[in-house]
């Protein structure tokens, strides 16, 4: 009998809790938190808990596999890889480099987003390449660059343990990273700390709440700019912070005059004294955090609605300092690694951009290369359209599910249909693979060694506890063997240290960052040197940009508004229970039994008025399509909206959304449709 | 004549021990957790976790009952309608486990024979020889309540052996035949203890029990559950409606035993599974139809501390919490089982 403990960082969400997997004659039968770990201090949600379970899953892909008359068959990795080198390099001779497309995937480890961008880039010469954070937090990282001159979390997951002021807006901070949830309760509980919270729906936390603002939906920038107002008439603002440290106030000041309580109020629905109050308790606090997530992010005024936050903290001099600042919560465990390692349309690692010509030549003379491209690529949502109207030819997905997780998904399924040639690399069957030509078996989380940068900038390592099912490989390894095929000598390593060493030299941001010194917890970025010891928080004495800048922004609707025939509001998001596209948790006995099924929260009002009892299936229909789901009525939601997870492919939430995107980070509005709810 | 062995020879004595046991030791890890796991039989990988054993007062995250239960257990494998058992037999050495982990492991032994023999659990601690190293310091601080459950920082009953620390190195005392034959078997790493052991071994005790700094009346909670003494509603719905379902307490807790069963199939070929379970989740009772008797989430939280205090007592005699804090060291929102006791006996707000 062999049995060790392997600590390792979790693979769900963006807290990046430390957890040891239990490895016994090669099978994984545990998951303990680490107790010495930063974040996880001994404790874990369920999903860490759990997160052992589904990499013994049967269902694991373990050969790669080939589509041949309408079926999959085993294949060779030779022949595999050789397939799509051949079918990429002619459609690049044929008609160009961006008739291809990379997808990469922030479940996988900053090694292999590093390669995977390379791999697009170096190799098929197209910034065609992107991945999930473009439907989560692409908003994040426009907005605060542009003000701030960085688009992360501000500060660190332990200085909400000294905070006295929590400002939570579109973040149902206990389901989807339970252990920041945690840390606010006990700050609440034991030592007292105020609680705004702006969401139009009532969360987990909604109790602890000392202003409960649930505003309509998709009027988020009306409400920020109102609490500006308010701040600024009482003389609340902190004006030598915005002397010294800001730019822009003036066309702020101008912009707010007109977002008096009662105006924002008949915008909203947030009554005035509430919008007064919370303006009044942020501004006040000295140590006060906003945290925000996809409430804020996913709306065709995402990029808007950051900006507002934004401003919304400068103006009070909340940016800077421990425990005070602007934090954006991070969905996947590698989605902050998987933006900084540059797979994203317009950067590279570290958000250099491609259009920049020194950042260009720095990238060709490194990976010792031509041509590299200057054109901004194609986005998620951008891609699939593309696929489906044949300008994207070959497209290449590692560890992504836009079947379940891209908007409208009637119209994704029509562009996966027609693709001319679909590569999917992952670790089961998802609802994406099946139309794919080729399928690469990858390795989980816990099969390989690498790094995940959780939400708080820390990158932290990944530690192999047991070899890949069947002839299943690591990512890095598989780009590695397609870069070669794709005749480009400049991709060869023989451990994910080694990767780490030229995201070192190519990346400011990761500079310090030897695999040495990740030992045992971590660092978190800026950590320019390997002397530098880590930045906890941002924007220390001054922003990232110098000044940071207001962007006032006005208020406008959303792109579908409610009218008379689609007369609900849908709103999307995440359960405690599951985790995205379900492809974990649906094999995690556990937690697959807590949440079985799909259904949708409607008020028990508009229940009564359409006749449906509790748990009874209903319609929801919206312009883009239809599902059958059950009723799950509960005053959680606001009369006249509903709420769908969007997990489950059984009534896939997504279906129903549309892609209409916000204009600069092109980001989907899945907050925010029209839907009427039907009996049946 | 007691017995005594020097802290610089313990190593020599795992060691040996491999050779026959699967030597079961806390380990440091990097950062400075420490987990129990087996000894490595190989002789460099043995030497180098020789080097990071630990038997200070450390915190052990999970209890030692996953050496017999482990948290993801195969129960049988099958093929095209061919069963073939996967039930692990072998001798195991536990070294280095506390007096409330002890009591833990007595307690799991009895609820897995009571009802039915359950093989997986029986066979896996069929063979075993248990070495409790009492505590001088408490490994959760705050958290670890021993003295008031009664059940440590040292054992009275049931080990094989127990050490007790006295600085460069260990008193040994015996608790079972087994023990003795294990102190004469490998009797070269043990000498005789000149001195008066014994008062030696009560004055470290004693100020081993002042060390527990957390005291409450964990007794009247005992009476007041027993009783069927009114607990208000207010106090199960306020602890209840912090909880945030993490299934910690229940996956730490020494004496927790439940487990849900799946199949990890594919076509006709795959594995039965048992997992641990937590009686704190929805699903736990959800019935078929939907219908759920505990439906509210402190209906959940309170049939954990009814079942340790009230039922376990009842029907065993013994309680079902052994007094070792994980609950309350792992619980993300500072709940556990010590507050409880306090707001039920205290009539005071803890929480």
């Amino acid at each position: 009998m062999s049995l060790k403990h392997v600590l390792t960082t979790c693979i769900y969400c963006g807290c990046g809790c430390g957890l040891y997997l239990t490895e016994n004659d090669g099978v994984l039968t545990g998951a303990y938190p680490s107790v010495k770990h930063p974040v996880s201090k001994g404790s874990l949600c369920v999903k860490g808990w759990n997160s052992h379970e589904f990499v013994n899953h049967m269902d694991r892909l373990t050969h790669p596999l080939i589509r041949e008359k309408g079926s999959f068959r085993k294949a060779t990795w030779e022949e595999a890889i050789a397939l799509i080198a051949k079918r990429f390099k002619g459609f690049m001779k044929e008609s160009g480099s961006d008739s291809l497309a990379f997808l990469s995937s922030a479940k996988t480890t900053n090694e292999e987003n590093f390669l995977m961008m390379k791999l697009a880039r170096a190799v098929f010469k197209t910034n065609n390449i992107d991945h999930c954070a473009r439907l989560c937090h692409a908003s994040t990282v426009a907005g605060l660059a542009a003000t701030f001159g960085s688009g992360a979390m501000t500060n660190s997951i332990n200085e909400f343990e000294e905070a006295d002021c929590f400002f939570i807006t579109g973040s149902d901070t206990t389901a989807q990273h339970p252990l920041i949830g945690s840390r606010i309760i006990n700050s609440v509980l034991n030592r007292s700390a105020k609680l705004i919270i702006a969401d139009p729906r009532k969360i987990e936390l909604s109790k602890y709440a000392t202003v409960n603002l649930r505003q309509k939906n998709g009027t988020d920038v009306a409400w920020i700019n109102g609490m500006m107002h308010v701040i600024i008439k009482e003389g609340l603002e902190d004006k030598e912070y915005i002397k010294e440290r800001t730019e822009g106030y003036e066309q702020l000041q101008e912009l707010v005059k007109k977002y008096t309580p009662e105006y924002v109020e008949a915008l909203t629905t947030i009554p005035k004294e509430d919008l007064i109050k919370a303006a009044r308790i942020y501004a006040t606090t000295k140590k006060a955090m906003i945290v925000y997530a996809m409430g804020i992010t996913q709306h065709t005024t995402g990029v808007d609605n950051v900006k507002s936050l934004a401003n919304l903290a400068m103006l009070t001099g909340h940016v800077g300092f421990p425990s005070a600042g602007v934090n954006p919560l991070r969905g996947q465990n590698n989605v902050q690694g998987a933006c900084d390692l540059g797979a994203l349309s317009n950067v590279y690692s570290g958000y250099q951009s491609v259009t920049d010509e020194n950042s260009r030549l720095k990238f060709e003379k490194a990976w010792n290369v031509n041509g590299l491209p200057g054109n901004v690529g194609l986005t998620v949502t951008e891609i699939i359209s593309a696929l489906g109207e044949g300008k994207v030819r070959g497209l290449y997905i590692m560890g992504e599910n836009p079947m379940i997780s891209d908007p409208d998904q009637n119209h994704v399924r029509k562009c996966l249909e027609k693709a001319e040639f679909l590569v999917v690399q992952d670790i089961f069957m998802t609802d994406t693979a099946v139309f794919a030509d080729v399928i690469l078996p990858g390795a989980s989380f816990a099969e390989k060694d690498g790094t995940f940068t959780n939400t708080e900038r820390r990158c932290e390592r990944v530690r192999k506890a047991v070899n890949p099912p069947g002839e299943a490989k690591a990512d890095w390894e598989i780009l590695c063997e397609v870069a070669r095929a794709g005749g480009y000598t400049g991709m060869s390593y023989k451990h994910p240290s080694e990767i780490m060493e030229e995201i070192r030299t190519l990346t400011p941001i990761y500079g310090g960052m030897s695999y040495e010194r990740l030992d045992p917890y971590g660092l978190q970025w800026p950590c320019p040197t390997l002397e530098h010891p880590g930045t906890p928080y941002l924007h220390k004495d001054k922003f990232s940009k110098g000044k940071g800048t207001f962007m006032p922004r006005p208020f406008l609707e959303p792109k579908e508004p409610t009218d008379e025939e689609f007369n609900f509001i849908l709103s999307t998001g995440r359960i405690y229970w599951h985790w995205h596209t379900r492809t974990l948790t649906e094999r995690t006995s556990t937690l697959e039994r807590e949440a079985p099924a799909p259904y949708v929260e409607i008020h028990p009002e508009d229940a009564a008025e359409l006749g449906i009892r509790n748990k009874e299936k209903v319609r929801v229909i919206s312009r883009r399509g239809q599902i059958e789901i059950q009723a799950l009525i509960t005053e959680k939601v606001v009369r006249k909206s509903c709420f769908i997870p969007f997990h489950y492919r059984e009534a896939a939430a997504n279906v129903l959304t549309i892609n209409a995107v916000d204009p600069i980070a092109k980001i989907p509005e899945y907050k925010v449709c029209a839907v009427k709810v039907e009996k049946i | 004549m007691s017995k005594m062995i020097e802290k610089k020879k313990i190593k020599g004595l795992l060691k040996e021990a491999v050779k026959q046991w699967h030597t079961y030791v806390p380990q440091k890890h990097i950062g400075g957790d420490v987990l129990i796991a087996p000894l490595p039989e190989e002789a460099k990988e043995l030497e180098a976790a020789l080097d990071n054993i630990s038997l200070a007062d450390d915190d052990l995250v999970i209890s030692p009952k996953d050496i017999f239960f482990p948290q993801l257990e195969t129960m049988f494998k099958f093929k095209k309608g061919e069963i073939a058992e996967t039930v692990e037999s072998s001798p195991k050495l536990l070294f280095g486990i506390k007096s409330c982990d002890l009591k833990g492991i007595l307690f799991a032994d009895e609820f897995f024979k009571r009802d039915f023999e359950d093989a997986y659990y029986l066979s896996r601690a069929n063979e075993r020889l248990i070495v409790v190293i009492g505590c001088i310091n408490p490994p959760r601080p705050g958290a670890c309540f021993c003295t008031s459950a009664k059940t440590g920082p040292f054992a009275e009953k049931g080990f094989d052996l127990q050490l007790v620390d006295n600085g460069e190195s260990y008193f040994v005392e015996t608790g079972s035949e087994k023990g003795e034959e294990f102190v004469a078997k490998y009797s070269g790493f043990f000498q005789d203890e000149s001195g008066d052991a014994e008062k030696a071994v009560n004055s470290i005790k004693a100020k081993a029990e002042k060390a527990v700094e957390l005291k409450i009346e964990f007794q009247k909670a005992l009476d007041l559950m027993a009783n069927d003494d009114f607990i208000p509603e207010e106090k199960y719905k306020r602890i209840g409606e912090r909880c945030v379902y993490c299934g910690a307490c229940v996956y730490t807790c020494p004496t927790c035993t439940c487990f849900n069963v799946f199949d990890n199939a594919k076509g006709d070929e795959g594995t039965r599974v048992r997992i641990w379970d937590a009686c704190i989740f929805e699903g736990y009772t959800r019935e078929a139809s939907g219908h759920n008797p505990r439906n509210q989430k402190w209906l959940m939280a309170c049939r954990r501390y009814e079942h340790k205090l009230k039922y376990d007592k009842a029907k065993t005699n013994m309680s079902g919490c052994v007094g070792c804090g994980r609950c309350l060291a792992s619980c993300p929102v500072d709940i556990g089982m010590s507050k409880f006791v306090q707001e039920i006996t205290e009539d005071k707000k803890i929480m």
